[in-house]
């Protein structure tokens, strides 16, 4: 209920201690490169390799994106998650086998206004997050559209999966498991229905992608989160040509 | 049970009560959390405030705490008619006052459609002249009519036999109540005192059916002899009261026209007690509340010194199981829990012993004899905004001198202005904003559609219940509610206008600051966003925006290089981070209790402040700014830290103050003016995204020139045969051709002192070309040279200017 504007300066990234809360070993969630990196290596034998990806979240507004990154990133979920003006920033790290994926996250503002906004951060995103809530037909018809959108527009082999969030009131859905599964199938997309209140498939969601995204040792430097102005040529990720 | 009057030097009184906890289930079916009972009544309780009666206590606050324990702060002043019983039973004529007034008080609170419910003697108070004051007489309203309570509310031998049955929302029933306690005291005696409840339901619910209840209830009660002898008018009027058929129950403002009245109506009405000779005491209460917590009030000691708050040892009420829903079986019901009518008289001593030095003439500000001063600041305007915000004697002279000028505004307004420049008090904030905003209520906020369904609804449907939800006022029902109407009309209003995401935020402050004057709050939205944010919700505000990041951009150049080119360098761009800030004037950034800071500040500014407020914060991040990279810098302002805002507020206005108009120029404003041949006019987006540096205009480079050439610095560019021919006193010539630009460093253009030359100036740069002032004026960032602006249509335009500025040699 309260916002606790201080305390979440210390939070800021990822490598925070308060990680510990949240039960996210099971996707050996790691923390920052370099860090303890090699806590995080199987058997001591390669050096890990890190691959940085650029991921958007698209949809109606209050559907839960911004609850879907903090649970995703923070490991919290505030009640009444202010709603997001233009865009907001988050990164997180996990580690799957030997590699270290760290997203750059885009949450963005759900109203249709904000719209011309979108371009700006889904260029260039190697991952996106369509979400809609359960409980409304609207917003799952709106996140079709994102869906066409991006295919026409974004990057190509952009990796899309589909959250159909606020799965813990299933007791008010309107859209049907299988009707958006079946789109989400026809449409080559992955497809989870999440809970950012229960955290029910929030990793699992994130981790999904970062299986199905190529993999390739990426530069350590931070330049990939910059290539947002519309001025700057679309170019492909150099990273991902495996 | 309450404090005989001779303890009585106060105004105030406390009570407690506790709201219904939700049991189990605390999730509504829309996910959200079910509001607390406790969230739900402080919002309904605001508007009790506002109401003001001669024959009404006060209600001052309302103050949530642990438990869903509401306390409820109130006017308090006299004898309850319970105590004065024998006192006044034998005077026909003070009845007969009594029974006008609390009548008057009735039909006062039924013309706002609010019923009291729990009349009885131990709610009416009577003065030292027997004038009546209703005390306690909100509960079943801000309670939603008991809703968010456990406790039935009101005593059972009031109440009229509807009410038994379980009808309520009637004024009638009070009327019933009213009844009942008046013939109590005319015909001497108490009605079913001390009776077991069952017993008295049934006595109640045996009237009806009767004709005459009033004559059945003297012949039970053993009265027949005394209600012989009541005067015709007044066992008609008694009778009335006590109708069973509400038909046929008098309205409280039919008891008021009743013939028992029409003699000595003077004598009935309400006499003001003479003017106290503590000045202090004749202040409004709300303002000697507001003071008294200043001195160090604090109500929760108060109710804990008079045991009204007791700790129970939370071992003792553990329940014995619980489900898995939450539910808790088999506690020991706390006895806390139930109503508890006691009262805590809040003493005043500490507040009068801290402000009895201060001298009677001081009550009166003089606003208009420039030979009194009405300021008595004490220099204490010199110390932190938040020492000053606590002081209670500083406080006092703020609010008795806003307080004056508020009466006279909107002639004032310019002294109110002036004031607010030293600082606001916050007990007035609302209405000053309001005042400077040059508001002025008209009554058009009713006439606006606030209620027809439009397609903006669903998303101030979403956005509303997220909004600066910390707040009990903003996340309460009525705040809610409140927040919908406030936005719906506003929409209503600007049919060229649209609903964004952070109108949301905008309005709050102003529903915050006058949670019961909505059409105070929407005026001052309404006044807020032409003059800061003029086309900003426009359906298409593309341009504007951009517009408005370019200039912020040009102004970080302007005041921080080094962090400017820091932050072009790593391409992080206004873009990302600042249209939340913009858009929403900060209020979506900030908790509410910083925007209020910031805002005090920011309404007496132009449009062109809030960019200086951007800046500000850009600058006491700057460290760390400086050290990160991209993905840290936008961290950092997704999760903007704290903002330590005196110092984002003196730097905000201190570079408002020093840097020329011009600078700060949009194209996007609303202008009474048109812009004259050297002012600045028709930039277009693209010339100012292309130009790092702000351009100044002529007038402005001229006003530096002729009235403080020590702040200014012209750099011309172009060749020095042109330049020996005509120059500007005081300039330097670095010819453009002469200087490469590669090398970032100011030593590279080989002038001696350079940097001490530049130092605490503002740089103009012009030339014939203006190719180059771009150029040049990049470089002068890059080497980290701040206040450097361009001179807008370069050297040509000096040659125009009238008398003459341009010497030869």
């Amino acid at each position: 209920m309260t916002r606790n504007y201080g305390a979440l300066e210390t939070k800021r990234f990822l490598v925070t201690p308060e990680t510990k809360d949240f039960p996210r070993n099971n996707y050996g969630m790691a923390t920052a490169r370099g860090n303890n990196g090699s806590g995080q290596r199987p058997n001591n034998t390669t050096q890990n390799r890190i691959c940085q990806f650029k991921l958007v979240l698209l949809g109606e507004s209050a559907v839960g994106k911004s609850s879907l990154v903090l649970r995703f990133v923070k490991g919290q979920f505030h009640e009444y998650q202010e709603s997001t003006i233009g865009a907001a920033f988050l990164t997180q790290t996990l580690c799957i086998d030997d590699t270290t994926v760290k997203f750059e996250i885009w949450d963005t503002a759900g109203q249709e206004r904000y719209h011309s906004l979108a371009p700006m951060y889904y260029r260039g995103a190697q991952a996106a997050i369509v979400v809609y809530d359960i409980q409304n037909q609207d917003s799952f018809e709106r996140a079709k559209n994102w869906v066409k959108e991006l295919q026409r527009q974004a990057t190509p082999n952009i990796v899309i999966a589909l959250a159909g969030n606020k799965a813990d009131l299933s007791q008010s859905r309107v859209v049907e498991h299988d009707e958006a599964k079946q789109y989400a199938e026809e449409n080559g997309l992955l497809f989870l229905e999440t809970s950012a209140k229960t955290a029910m498939n929030v990793n699992d969601i994130f981790l999904a992608i970062a299986k199905k995204l190529p993999k390739v040792e990426g530069n350590n430097g931070n330049v990939h989160g910059r290539r947002l102005n519309e001025n700057e040529p679309n170019r492909q990720m150099n990273n991902c040509c495996k | 049970m309450s404090p005989s009057v001779s303890l009585i030097s106060s105004k105030f009184a406390a009570s407690i009560f506790y709201a219904k906890s939700h049991q189990g289930e605390t999730c509504g079916s829309n996910g959200l959390p079910l509001t607390l009972n406790s969230i739900a009544v402080f919002g309904r309780a605001q508007s009790m405030k506002a109401l003001k009666h001669p024959n009404l206590c006060q209600y001052l606050d309302f103050i949530r705490s642990k438990h869903e324990r509401m306390i409820v702060v109130s006017e308090y002043h006299g004898t309850t008619l319970e105590e004065k019983f024998h006192m006044i039973k034998n005077n026909q004529q003070n009845i007969l006052r009594i029974f006008h007034q609390i009548a008057s008080a009735l039909t006062f609170l039924d013309e706002k459609d609010l019923i009291v419910h729990n009349l009885e003697p131990k709610h009416i108070l009577l003065d030292e002249l027997n004038n009546v004051k209703i005390f306690n007489y909100g509960l079943f309203n801000m309670t939603n009519c008991g809703e968010y309570v456990s406790f039935p509310i009101g005593n059972l031998c009031y109440f009229s036999p509807e009410r038994i049955l379980g009808s309520t929302k009637n004024i009638k029933s009070d009327v019933w109540s009213l009844g009942i306690m008046m013939t109590e005291l005319f015909l001497d005696f108490k009605f079913c005192d001390n009776w077991k409840l069952s017993n008295t339901m049934r006595k109640i619910l045996s009237f009806q059916g009767c004709e005459n209840v009033l004559q059945k209830i003297a012949s039970e009660f053993d009265r027949t002899n005394e209600y012989e002898k009541l005067p015709k008018d007044i066992r008609n009027l008694l009778e009335k009261c006590l109708t069973v058929s509400l038909k046929d129950r008098l309205l409280p403002e039919e008891i008021i026209d009743h013939e028992a009245f029409r003699e000595n109506l003077e004598f009935h009405l309400y006499t003001n007690p003479p003017k106290n000779k503590e000045s202090l005491l004749n202040l409004p209460l709300d303002q000697i509340y507001h003071l008294w917590m200043l001195a160090g009030g604090d109500v929760h000691a108060e109710l804990k010194k008079e045991r009204l708050i007791r700790c129970e040892p939370p071992i003792l009420l553990t329940p014995n199981v619980v489900t898995l829903d939450g539910k808790a079986l088999g506690a020991k019901k706390s006895q806390s829990y139930l109503y508890d009518d006691r009262i805590a008289i809040l003493s005043l001593s500490n507040l009068k012993e801290r402000l009895k030095k201060i001298s009677p003439l001081r009550y009166f500000p003089l606003i208009h004899t420039p030979s009194c001063p009405y300021n008595y600041n004490n220099g204490m305007e010199k110390l932190p905004l938040v020492i000053r915000e606590r002081d209670t004697e500083y406080q006092f002279h703020r609010i008795l001198l806003f307080d004056r000028m508020l009466k006279g505004y909107p002639s004032t307004r310019d002294m109110i202005v002036k004031e607010a420049q030293t600082d606001i008090p916050p007990f007035l904030r609302g209405k000053i904003w309001a005042a400077i905003l040059d508001v002025i209520p008209n009554g058009s906020y009713t006439g606006i559609d606030k209620v027809t369904p439009t397609q903006t609804d669903r998303q101030i449907e979403v956005d509303v219940p997220r909004c600066h939800q910390y707040d009990e006022y903003l996340s309460s029902p009525d705040g809610h509610r409140k927040l919908k109407r406030l936005l719906k009309a506003w929409v209503t209003a600007h049919p060229q206008y649209v609903y964004w995401q952070g109108l949301d935020s905008l309005t709050a402050p102003f529903l915050y600051l006058n949670f019961n004057d909505e059409e105070l709050a929407f005026l001052s939205l309404y006044k807020f966003v032409p003059k800061y944010l003029q086309w900003f919700f426009l359906k298409d505000n593309s341009a504007v925006i951009k517009e408005y990041l370019s200039k912020f951009a040009q102004l970080t150049a302007y005041h921080e290089p080094v962090l400017s080119t820091h932050l072009v360098g790593i391409n992080f761009i206004p873009e990302l981070f600042a249209i939340p800030w913009f858009l929403t004037m900060f209020s979506h950034v900030f908790p509410l209790h910083k925007i209020l800071h910031l805002w005090d500040k920011l309404m007496l500014g132009d449009n062109s402040y809030p960019l200086f407020i951007g800046i500000s914060i850009l600058k006491q991040l700057r460290p760390t700014l400086l050290s990160s990279g991209f993905n840290e810098c936008i961290l950092l302002f997704s999760d903007l830290p704290d903002i330590v805002m005196e110092n984002c507020v003196v730097q905000s206005q201190e570079m408002y103050e020093t840097t020329p108009k011009s600078l700060s120029h949009r194209e996007h404003i609303s202008r009474e003016e048109k812009a004259g041949e050297w002012d600045i006019s028709d930039l277009t987006l693209d010339q100012i995204q292309s130009e790092l540096c702000p351009r100044i205009s002529a007038n402005d480079f001229v006003d530096l020139l002729r009235y403080s050439p020590e702040r200014l610095c012209p750099v011309d560019l172009r060749g020095a045969l042109e330049f020996s021919r005509l120059y500007i006193e005081g300039s330097i010539n670095i010819p453009f051709t002469s200087v490469s630009l590669s090398e970032k460093n100011l030593e590279s253009l080989g002038i001696p002192d350079l940097n001490k030359i530049l130092e605490e100036r503002i740089i103009v740069v012009y030339s014939n070309l203006h190719e180059n002032c771009i150029l040049f004026s990049k470089f002068l960032v890059e080497c980290g040279v701040p206040r450097v602006c361009v001179l807008h249509k370069g050297f040509d335009i000096l040659h125009t200017i009238v008398p003459n500025i341009l010497l030869s040699k």
